[in-house]
């Protein structure tokens, strides 16, 4: 073989080993790229095109009329009040059961596998499965609610169907649901903390509810606080919840007055429910969630930035 | 001083004894209300217990709807995008953990950014394209936009990252290729992180609704959450009909939750949830 | 097989690793890479075996230009600091994989990888999965899973630093067994000395991504090339002194003169460092010439060690354990046949 063509294949092998990464990432890339970054961009676009029909793909021209549209849609406004409600109602409530409950579980406790299938089950469930039960425990005549707050001398609450109350019944199945995956990250969060912390502060003293405070709160923190951020962005997006809670017939799952309106159920409104689909109204107001959710992502990097440093 | 620890020990005890009750309770009573007649349902004060346990509510719920056929749509639906998932993940995970790709950094900088965008906000044209590819209202709807993720990615991107580089150096040296060395040596090391990802993705796949809700409008094409939507929704059905059908889907998840824990709340504690 | 590296230099994107790298590795030796951390020696072996790409230079095998041929083509074996054994599969298997990977029929592969196995004397635990073994035994597998597709050349990275000491003695033997018994060249790197001179053929001494000598142990002990060489070997390290050479004798800083036969033809230059070994300094009782006093004696066991101040400077010393120098006592120093050296302070090139 002379130098020359020993040289030539040589570099041949050189040359497929360089574009070789394509191969193995173009399945990947190809998926993301139809199915995640395109609808990205196509969502920013449609949502600034005027009077859009996505089958004959004509626009009347280029501008934030869909803006104007759903910043004066007061079915807009009230999911965004809804939405922010929801959030402000779960996080907080949920955040102070899940680490009472993590807490309770990092204990030595007997039966532990039990008590975390029984604690951690309904995140593997359907949401609109399981809301189902809970439609029936919140039956205003004959739920099981409703019957156990007759002891409190609580007079029967029509959860689903009165506007004033079905906002309450949404958070409780909502905590309900979200509890799981906070006490899981929470429990972790606890497992990780050196228990030489805990033996430094007994052989200084300290009572258990002082070392819950003063040592075991300020180390967990960094765990709290994500999940605060990781709920906060899920609480954004409620949705399926309304489905079973709510739903009915071909109504949008709102409640009885259309009241309960929330910001993916608004789009989903614009985009499925209405003839013909709302594309523009849907995509300004997708593009807005993106916004709360790009600016609660940001504000999340920012403080753990803050915490690490 | 042993009094008062025991003490503490019940007060343990009974808060996490209530707390179980409480998040086990809507499984009791809907499992409980799909054996009750239809005046026990809605016997007030509530009944505990059915007064007997007979198959009749399950039986008139798969008479009424083909529960059966959604589950076995679920089950098409779960394994084709679990299983294209898996391969496009576990190819996409070694290119980015192991290989030389111009721009990684910010490749990856942007799909972590991709990341952040919620799934609800795509659908919108994802609807519209599966219409445009001819796949809308078909189990390939279902299949086609869930083959590659940037989530399940990252998670085994994380795992390939911690197998040390010399071990695929010595494998690069005995002239293994990149493809032996991938499903000789990383898959099978990384198999617990795998399991993992499989078992998220399934659970995540088995329970969706928006979408399937979105693609799917022939009855018979419906996967389980969405066939009892439409079930409880469209029929008006009766109260123990609709909780016979909810354990019908709820159940394989339980089970699957019961013998799969470990790898489910690992990882979920290592990754988070979906968003 | 006999390498020749010309010319070799690896440039990263910030700084340079090897410069212009030239050596010779004989056919059958056992040859260290020696250096201090971050030297460049990594980075050489991995240049040998192809896992890093040249800058420039060339790397023959024989006569076999290597410099652009992937790592898989070379016929090399490595075996690496945390042995790198694949943790799912078993001793047998991983001595196999390799084999495998050249689709050498399962018959043949179990049998090769048996008698590798029995070389390295881990025959008995071939089911074993290596999670199940000492450093010392994963570090046999490794070295096993090199040699088993007889390779034309056996390089190890740091094969002994993840072992404990005791380990390391009786593992840097098992190499030197090995390496004799199937003769394969083979080059091992490593930063410390003592495992270097007691094992290797040649040693290829490293500082900066810059060649410093290529010689045979003792040698390389007995006549190093400059000052770093000198530094960088023997236990405890070399005395360093600083001063000046003024007619044919060394004026120490602090107004020391040290004289000897061997400094009276050396020309008069300033900036001079006189490098001794411990064991190359005789004390003796003073009689007026190289005078020193003793500052410190520490017994340890059938040597002490006795440092002496010399003007500004200070040196370790063997004394004999016969006699009894105090401490602040005077004495006069007599250098021995071999062990001390004259380098310039500036570029540490050897002078005597």
């Amino acid at each position: 073989m002379s130098l020359k063509s020993k040289e030539k294949k040589f570099s041949l092998t050189k040359l497929k080993n360089k574009s070789e990464w394509l191969i193995y990432l173009l399945p990947f890339l190809i998926g993301i790229i139809i199915f995640t970054l395109y609808p990205i961009v196509n969502v920013f676009l449609i949502s600034f095109k005027e009077n859009f029909n996505y089958i004959t793909k004509t626009f009347s021209g280029w501008g934030i009329a869909n803006y104007q549209y759903i910043f004066n849609d007061p079915y807009f406004i009230q999911a965004l009040k809804n939405t922010l409600s929801y959030v402000f109602v779960v996080i907080p409530v949920s955040t102070c059961l899940a680490i009472l409950i993590a807490t309770l579980l990092n204990q030595k406790i007997k039966f532990a596998g039990l008590f975390q299938t029984a604690y951690f089950v309904p995140m593997v469930t359907s949401t609109i499965a399981i809301g189902f039960a809970w439609r029936f425990m919140f039956s205003h005549k004959y739920g099981v609610i409703n019957y156990l707050l007759s002891f409190l001398n609580i007079a029967p609450i029509n959860w689903l169907q009165d506007p004033t109350y079905n906002f309450y019944a949404l958070c409780i199945y909502g905590i309900w649901a979200i509890l799981p995956f906070s006490i899981i990250l929470l429990l972790s969060g606890l497992q990780n903390i050196d228990p030489m912390y805990y033996t430094a502060a007994k052989v200084d003293g300290a009572k258990p509810l002082k070392i819950f405070f003063r040592v075991t709160l300020p180390l967990l923190a960094p765990t709290i606080f994500m999940v605060i951020m990781v709920n906060t962005i899920s609480c954004f997006k409620v949705f399926n919840e309304l489905f079973p809670l709510f739903g009915g017939g071909a109504n949008v799952p709102a409640g009885v007055a259309n009241n309960l309106f929330t910001v993916v159920l608004y789009i989903y409104y614009q985009f499925r429910v209405r003839v013909p689909s709302r594309y523009g109204y849907a995509s300004a107001a997708a593009v807005i969630l993106f916004l709360i959710i790009f600016v609660a992502t940001m504000l999340q990097r920012y403080i753990e930035k803050k915490i690490k440093s | 001083m042993f009094k008062k620890i025991s003490l503490n020990k019940i007060l343990i005890y009974f808060f996490l004894v209530a707390g179980a009750i409480i998040m086990v309770f809507p499984f009791y009573w809907m499992i409980t209300g799909a054996f009750k007649t239809g005046e026990e349902i809605i016997a007030f004060p509530p009944l505990w217990l059915p007064s007997h346990f007979s198959l009749d509510n399950f039986i008139e719920a798969f008479n009424k709807a083909p529960f059966l056929r959604y589950f076995m749509n679920s089950v098409i639906a779960m394994v084709g995008s679990v299983s294209i998932c898996t391969v496009t993940t576990i190819l996409g995970a070694f290119a980015f953990s192991k290989l030389k790709i111009p721009f990684k950094n910010v490749l990856l900088g942007f799909l972590l950014g991709l990341m952040m965008v919620p799934f609800e906000m795509i659908v919108i044209t994802n609807f519209r394209t599966i219409v445009d590819l001819g796949i809308y209202n078909t189990i390939l709807a279902l299949i086609i936009p869930f083959t590659s993720s940037i989530f399940y990615m990252y998670i085994l991107k994380g795992f390939f990252d911690t197998i040390p580089d010399s071990l695929y150096q010595a494998a690069r040296v005995d002239g293994c290729s990149n493809w032996k060395y991938l499903w000789r040596v990383m898959v099978p090391i990384g198999k617990p992180s795998l399991v993992t990802i499989i078992l998220l993705n399934a659970i995540a796949s088995w329970n969706s609704f928006l979408w399937p809700s979105l693609a799917i409008i022939d009855k018979n094409l419906k996967t389980l959450p969405f066939g009892l939507y439409s079930f409880v929704s469209e029929g008006g059905a009766k109260t123990e009909l609709m909780m016979a059908a909810a354990t019908i889907v709820v159940l394989p998840m339980i089970i699957l939750f019961i013998f799969a824990r470990k790898h489910i709340v690992n990882g979920v504690a290592r990754g988070g949830l979906k968003g | 097989m006999k390498v020749t590296i010309e010319h070799l230099t690896k440039r990263f994107a910030d700084n340079t690793a090897v410069r212009d790298f030239n050596a010779v590795i004989e056919s059958g030796e056992l040859v260290a890479l020696l250096g201090p951390s971050g030297c460049g020696k990594s980075t050489m072996l991995n240049m040998i075996s192809g896992i890093l790409d040249v800058t420039e230079g060339k790397i023959y095998f024989d006569d076999d230009d290597v410099t652009d041929v992937v790592p898989e083509k070379r016929g090399v074996g490595l075996v690496f600091q945390n042995y790198a054994l694949y943790p799912h599969m078993t001793v047998l298997e991983n001595i196999c994989f390799p084999l495998e990977i050249k689709k050498v029929p399962k018959s043949e592969r179990v049998q090769k990888a048996m008698e590798m196995a029995k070389l390295v004397h881990v025959d008995n635990m071939l089911d074993r999965k290596p999670s199940q073994m000492s450093g010392g035994q994963q570090q046999r597998v490794a070295i096993a899973r090199a040699l088993v597709k007889k390779p034309r050349i056996l390089l190890l990275d740091e094969p002994l630093s993840n072992l404990d000491a005791r380990l390391r003695i009786e593992m840097r033997e098992e190499i030197r067994r090995i390496q004799k018994e199937t003769k394969v060249t083979t080059v091992f790197v490593t930063h410390d000395q003592e495992e270097a001179m007691s094992i290797s053929d040649h040693i290829i001494l490293m500082k900066d991504g810059e060649l410093q000598q290529i010689a045979k142990p003792q040698e390389l002990y007995d006549n190093p090339a400059n000052c770093f060489v000198a530094d960088f070997l023997g236990n405890p390290p070399i005395n360093k002194t600083y001063g000046v050479i003024k007619g044919g004798k060394i004026i120490l800083d602090g107004e020391c003169s040290i004289e000897d036969e061997r400094f009276k033809n050396l020309e008069d230059r300033d900036d001079i460092i006189l490098s001794l070994r411990a064991e190359a300094i005789e004390v003796c009782e003073d009689d007026g010439y190289n005078c020193g006093v003793i500052d410190e004696v520490y017994v340890m066991g059938k040597e002490v060690l006795a440092y002496i101040t010399l003007g500004n400077n200070k040196v370790r010393a063997y004394i004999d354990s016969d006699e009894s120098f105090k401490v602040g006592e005077k004495v006069s120093l007599k250098l021995k046949k071999r062990g001390f050296f004259v380098f310039d302070k500036m570029s540490g090139e050897r002078i005597l």
